[in-house]
This record gives C-alpha cells, structure tokens and sequence, in this order.
C-alpha cells in the first residue's frame, strides 16, 4: 500500500509537465464618450504572464506588452503603427551624417518615487546598456561611441558610424530610463516615470496598475488596470462572457464566434509577427534549394489563412508594419505539380521530414503541412515540444530540419537573415552587404529600399516559408473607448483609454 | 502496532528523501534551459553563458542538491530563479486556492461513490443497478477536462448560477464568491473520481454481502438488506478508507487540468508556468511538496485502517 502510494505520488507529480501559450495583438475606435468615468477600473484579460518584471534583464512581449509607455518610459517611443515619436525627451535631432543625437529633455518628468529626471539618470541607464552584457538590448548599442550631458535636460549621444536602426531601438526596453542609482527590486516591483504605477503582482494571477496621480503630462483615463492571466483561450472567453474582463487579448480565432450576439467588438490588429516555416538551410536536405522550392510550391497560402482564421498571406521575410517591406505575391504560387517534378530532379521523392513545433501554437498550422506536404509524396512528422525544449535544440543547437514559430520582433531582418550564425543557417554574402549598406544609410527610404532589395532575395532564395503575418483579435466591451488594435503584443499603450459606467 | 507504526515512520523519512532525489535529477535532464528563457531570442551565446554563471547553473549537481535539500531540512524550499520570492510563500499563498478545492473535491467524491456503490450492489441484478454501473462507468472513462466544459456551459454560461471561471482577487475575503468559484471545479474533479471510487465501493459491498456474518445476521431474522446496513458496511468502510489515500493522488492531477480550465491561481497552475518557465527550484519544491502530502496521507489512512479493524490490530 505504502510503496504503491510513493511510486504514484511521484509519477504523478513527474507528469505534471505542460506547455505556456502565445499572446497576439488588437483594439476599438477611440471616440470619447461624454459619460467617462475618471474612477473606473480597466479590466484586461491576458494569455501570457510575464516571469518576472525585471525588464532591464528579462526578454519578452509580455513584459514590454505592459510595461512600455505605462510604467517606464524611454527618451522616444513608437506609436501603434510603429511610427517613432518623442516620450520623454521634448524634441531630438539627428545631424546630418547620422553620427549625433541630441536629445532635449520634457520638464518637470519625476519617478514614481518622487526623484526628478535629469540627464544624468538617462547618461547612467544608457551606459549600462551600453557596457553591461546581461542587459536586454545590449547589442543594439554596439555602435554607440559616447553618451553624454552638457547639461540637466540634455543628452548627446554619438555613434561610430551610422545606424539606421539606433533611434527604434531606442523605443524598447533598451531605450528606457531608470532612476540613477535606483535600489528598487525590478523584478517585483517599480519605479518608473509613466502614467501609471505598478501596485501590485499576484503571481500567477493577476498584475495591477493605478493611475500615477502625479504624472508629469496628461493623466491617464482610469483609475486603475487590472490584467488577468488566462493561459486557456476557452476559459479565457469565458471571463469576457461572464463580465470578469472588459477587454480580452488574444481571442483564439477559433472561438471568436462566441461573441457574436453579445456586446463585445472584435478587433483585428496589425502585427510584425511572421508566422515561419523556417528550413534548416545549413543542412541537408534542405541545403538543395529544390527541395526548399518545392516545399513552398506545396502550400496554398490562402487556404492555410483561412483554416487558421486570422492573418494575412506574406511573401517575404518583413511584414507591412515595417520598413523595406513590398507585396512580393509575384514569387511565390501554389503548384504542388511543379513541387513533385522539382523532388524528381532532385533525386527525393520518397522524402521524410520532421517538423519540430512548440505545443502551444496548436495543430492547425501543423495539420495543415502534414496533408500539404503528403500530396507532394513528403511524409511530415510532427515533433511537438514545449517552448524550452524548442528554444536549446531548434534555437541554440540548430538540430531540427522544419520548424515553425512567430517571429514577433519588428525590425529582426538583420539579426536573422543577415546573421549566418542564425539557426535558419541561411548564408548570402549580397544579402548580409545590402542589409549593411542599409544600416549605414543615413535616408530612411533609401534604406528601406535597400532592405526592399534584400528581402526579395532571401525570399528568391526560398530560405523559409513565411506562411502568413498574425492579426490579433481582441474582443471590447462597449463600455471601454480607445483601446488600441494595431501592435498590441508588442505594447498596449493604457494613457488614452477610458471607460464608461 | 509499535512496530507497525515505526516501519511506518521510517518509511515517511526515507520516502520524501528518495523522491527528492529523484525530483531533483529528473529535472536536470529535462530539456530546456532558463538561461535561455530569460535572455529570450535575441540572447547571445555570452549573455546566456554569464546568467547561467549568476544563477549557480554551472555548480557541480551533488553541490545544488546538498544546498536544496539542505535548506530543505531548515524549513526553506529556496527562492525562485525568476522572481526571487521564496518557494514556501508562493506554495502557502497558492495553496488557499487548492487545498479546499481538494477537500471539496474529495466530499464530491464520496458523496458519489458511497452512496450509489451500495445502492449499486443492492440492486445487482436489478434495472437501478445496471443503469447506475453503467452510468458510472461512463463518467469514470470522461476526461476531466471535457467533464469541466460540459459543467461549465450548463451551470455557468447556460443557467448562470455559477462563475464559469476565476477566483476573487481578495481571496477568502470574499468567502460567498471564493467559495462559489471553487464549486464547478470541485464537481468535476469530485463527479469523475466519484465514479471511480463508486466502482471500489460496489465490489466492497458486494463482497460484505456474502460474507458469513451478513448470512449470520440474516438468519437472525433481518431482512439482506439491514443486515447488511449494520454489519456490512463498517466493512466497507475499512476497504474505502485504503483507497482513499490513492483517490488523494488523482484528485492532485485532477487539479492541475481544472485549475487551468478554470482560471484558478492554485498549486496545479503554478507548477505547470513553473514548469514552462524551468524555473527549478520552485518546480522541485512544489513537487516535493505534492509527494509529502501524498505519503503522509497515505501513511494517515494506513494506521487508521489499523486502528478501526480490530483484525488487523490483533494480527499485528
């Protein structure tokens, strides 16, 4: 009895092991209602919890997601179309040979814990960034040669040669500025310079934000925020039909048709997140650019959409939200005929691959290439894995052949395509001096057009397939106004909402 | 019964050391790496390498096995590698959420299982014992989780009695809301273990009934059925209470599934961020943990089963 009871509690616990879930982005129109009420409670209904809130050492959209623009601020940040504009500087210029940028401070900006912000708080935080490895963003300053401040409400920073992409990375959390020798445990608690204070984290349940009564700009529409953490998309809905939450993000596309008849509006927000299909470049067989070529001949992008029920066809490595992006439809068609001639020449008809997918992204996508790949004689197995696993042996150690992701970073061309040390282990010498050229390029849209150029090459090149950009559903209730739709994986700016009794 | 009881003991001090151990190595050659986690996908190698220095990865195994279970045997199960709070206070906080969700679950249980078993065994032969075996055996075959959504749609979306997910902010503060939350998810783990234990406690019955003392009894004039009710089911109780230290273990498991169907924040839900999050040392806390709390109330149910059964005592 005794020894049956041991074995069982320890099998039981060993079994326990099961997987996170993805977040998405979306949001409602902001007209504001004449009836909003300054004392409400925001209530938002979240997939992904943040492991911890230390966001100067822990990557992740959920952290950024509610941390960016509402707790902490940087000199600049982006809107929800990724349009870069002033925070907490007032105004900054950029000299004409993109070396120098001078950056003016706001006045009267204060911590939540009541220090005022001076130049200096911003010339330390920028500094440890800059000379601290284990800071998130730390490679985004390689080119940073000083930072300095010639007085209180300036910084100059200088670089040693251009980089285009500098000013964004300055509105991640890289960019953002914290109190000169600060004490504060960052992983559970906060002192920021935004709209909103952090007031408390229940973990594994819900983090609350309230309304920083002594913000330095405009004050914030509600009272208080209050995110809850719904790891099942279906209890998830739920909480949004029961009124436990105002807001839900992300609806599971699937379950979008239980709101229909009720209150609440779906939104369907823009993302930079590239669902991908990434081939193991470095080795074979998917070294052989014919198999690569087939395997993307075999998928029908619109009716993999469809099953997957949110999401737009792309064809090239950058979506819509950012720069160097171009419709490149023209490259990519569906003729699984062609995919098994294409085998024929290359010696694999008779192919097997494996894809290895994290479990949380669920088994539609993977579904779908199974039956797709098997009418072009490729037999796929699924090898389905938990996020960690996934990330030591597709991410670190490059040992898998399929594998598919989203790749939510705006902006990530340079540290995947141009970076043959990436697992898609995709090497072009033209493409890494494109994307360099365009780096340096001082004009924006000639960047852009550079980058347009080495896109379209990597997706000649059938690198990977890029089976769809993710929308982000999110359901509102009618009582809540100027809940954004667009980026809101990436951050869901709280300043402008409100709600309404 | 000393002797019983000290094997007993014994066995309580070498069980949880044993299971540690194992824990404690099965977690090191899992896949993943929290490392990597925390460095996201942007981390380089470097970067991944100094954070597993700074959070004592790189220590020989037997050194972060002594430091556990060393502060183990101080009465601290360690802190959290991602949000450094302390291992007893998240299982303590999160265990007002699951500890009652088990005790209701198990009351669901029994109030299923004993009653209709007996009536079960009663009516052997009969229509009601049919209809209620084979009900029985279809809910002991219904996943938890679909037994949950079905509950769910009929008494919370449907009828709207009762939340269909969630659990107050304020916790037991709220006592009325705190406890009504926690009823749809004790009904689902309690109905489809109630169903396995009805099945224990119909063969228990059935057995008592042809025992010689029912037979005794019956001659003396009591109809089967009383005779049964007064010398029968203390019997059946006996064999009951032997597995309901088992039944513990899948209303443990039952708990992980319902706890993330329902949106609770309990001990289930914890484990399995915790879990995702390879954040080691709350994972092997908490299991170490769930496996005490197994073997205790194993051992628990062993000498009451002793102490209620006059012909184990004297066998012993």
């Amino acid at each position: 009895m005794f020894r049956r009871t041991a074995v069982i509690a320890t099998i039981a616990a060993l079994a326990l092991t099961l997987g996170a879930c993805a977040g998405g982005s979306a949001a409602p129109d902001p007209t504001t209602s004449a009836a909003a009420d300054a004392d409400a409670t925001l209530r938002v209904g979240l997939v992904l919890e943040p492991t911890n809130l230390d966001i100067r050492h822990t990557s992740g959209a959920a952290l950024e997601q509610i941390l960016v623009d509402n707790i902490y601020q940087g000199l600049v940040t982006r809107t929800q179309d990724n349009e870069i504009v002033d925070a907490l500087a007032s105004k900054h210029e950029i000299s004409a040979d993109g070396l120098t940028y001078t950056f003016t401070l706001q006045e009267g900006v204060t911590f939540s814990g009541g220090q005022p912000l001076t130049s200096a708080d911003v010339v330390a935080a920028y500094t440890q960034v800059k000379d601290d490895e284990t800071i998130v963003g730390h490679s985004d300053f390689a080119d940073v040669a000083s930072i300095t401040a010639p007085d209180e409400s300036t910084v100059v920073i200088t670089l040693t040669q251009p980089n285009q992409n500098f000013l964004f990375s300055l509105t991640t959390p890289a960019g953002l500025v914290f109190a000169k020798d600060d004490t504060t445990d960052l992983k559970t608690a906060a002192n920021g310079t935004g709209p909103f204070t952090l007031e408390d984290w229940k973990q594994g349940d819900s983090i609350t934000f309230a309304r920083n009564d002594s913000y330095w700009g405009e004050k914030a529409g509600v009272k208080e925020v209050v995110f809850s953490y719904i790891p099942d998309f279906s209890s998830g809905v739920n909480a949004a039909l029961d009124d436990s939450v105002d807001v839900l993000t992300a609806v599971d596309p699937n379950l979008a048709s239980r709101f229909e008849g009720t209150d609440f509006t779906i939104t369907r927000g823009k993302t930079t997140d590239k669902a991908v299909l990434a081939f193991n470049n470095a080795a074979a067989p998917l070294d052989d650019p014919k198999v690569r070529e087939a395997l993307r001949l075999a998928i029908d992008h619109k009716a993999l959409v469809e099953a997957v029920g949110a999401g737009q066809p792309l064809y090239g490595p950058i979506p819509e939200l950012d720069p160097g992006y171009e419709d490149l439809s023209s490259l990519v068609s569906y003729d699984p005929e062609k995919a098994k001639s294409l085998l024929a020449e290359a010696g694999k008809s008779n192919l097997s691959l494996t894809l290895t997918i994290p479990s949380f992204y669920g088994t539609t996508v993977a579904t779908y290439l199974v039956s797709a790949f098997n009418k072009v004689g490729v037999k796929l197995t699924v090898n389905s894995v938990e996020f960690p696993t996934w990330l030591t042996d597709v991410y670190q150690n490059h040992d898998y052949q399929l594998s598919f992701v989203l790749h939510v970073e705006p902006r990530d061309f340079g540290s995947t395509w141009a970076n043959p040390d990436y697992y898609f282990g995709y090497t072009n010498a033209q493409v890494s001096d494109l994307y360099e050229k365009s780096l340096r390029t001082v004009d924006a849209d000639e960047s852009a057009k550079l980058l347009a150029e080495a896109a379209k090459i990597v997706s000649q090149d059938n690198a990977a397939d890029w089976l769809y950009v993710g929308e982000t559903l999110t359901a509102v209730s009618p009582i809540v106004q100027g809940f954004p739709t667009d980026s809101i994986n990436s951050r869901i700016d709280l300043s402008q909402i409100t709600v309404t009794e | 019964m000393t002797r019983f009881l000290l094997t007993r003991v014994a066995l309580l001090i070498a069980g949880p050391l044993v299971a540690s151990i194992l824990i404690f190595l099965a977690l090191r050659v899992f896949p993943g790496d929290v490392a990597q986690l925390i460095a996201g996908s942007k981390g380089t190698p470097a970067q991944v390498a100094q954070l597993r220095e700074q959070l004592g990865l790189n220590e020989p195994l037997w050194t972060q096995y002594v430091d556990w279970i060393g502060g183990v045997f101080r009465g601290d199960l360690g802190t959290s590698l991602l949000t450094g709070s302390s291992v007893t206070e998240q299982l303590a906080e999160k265990a007002q959420v699951t500890v009652p969700l088990a005790l209701m679950s198990m009351l669901v249980a029994l109030l299923v299982g004993v009653p209709f078993g007996v009536l079960s065994a009663l009516g052997r032969g009969k229509r009601s014992g049919s209809a209620i075996s084979f009900i029985a055996q279809a809910l002991a075959s219904v996943p938890v989780i679909w037994a949950g959504m079905l509950l769910v749609i009929v008494f919370a979306l449907w009828l709207q009695w009762l939340p269909a997910q969630g659990f107050p902010r304020g916790g037991w503060n709220h006592t009325p809301q705190a406890f009504a939350s926690l009823v749809l998810p004790a009904l689902t783990i309690g109905v489809v273990e109630g169903a396995v234990l009805l099945r224990f406690v119909r063969s228990a019955t059935l057995q008592a009934m042809t025992e010689d003392y029912v037979r005794t009894a019956a001659a003396q004039g009591l109809t089967r059925t009383r005779a049964l009710l007064r010398d029968g089911l203390p019997n059946v109780a006996i064999s009951i209470i032997s597995i309901l230290g088992l039944q513990f273990a899948g209303i443990v498991v039952g708990a992980v599934v319902v706890e993330k169907l329902f949106n609770l924040p309990g001990i289930g839900r914890m484990l399995v961020t915790d879990v995702g999050n390879r954040d080691l040392p709350m994972v092997q806390g908490e299991m170490l943990t769930l496996t005490v709390v197994v073997l205790v109330i194993g051992v628990v149910m062993d000498v009451v089963h002793r102490l209620i059964d006059p012909r184990l005592r004297e066998a012993s």
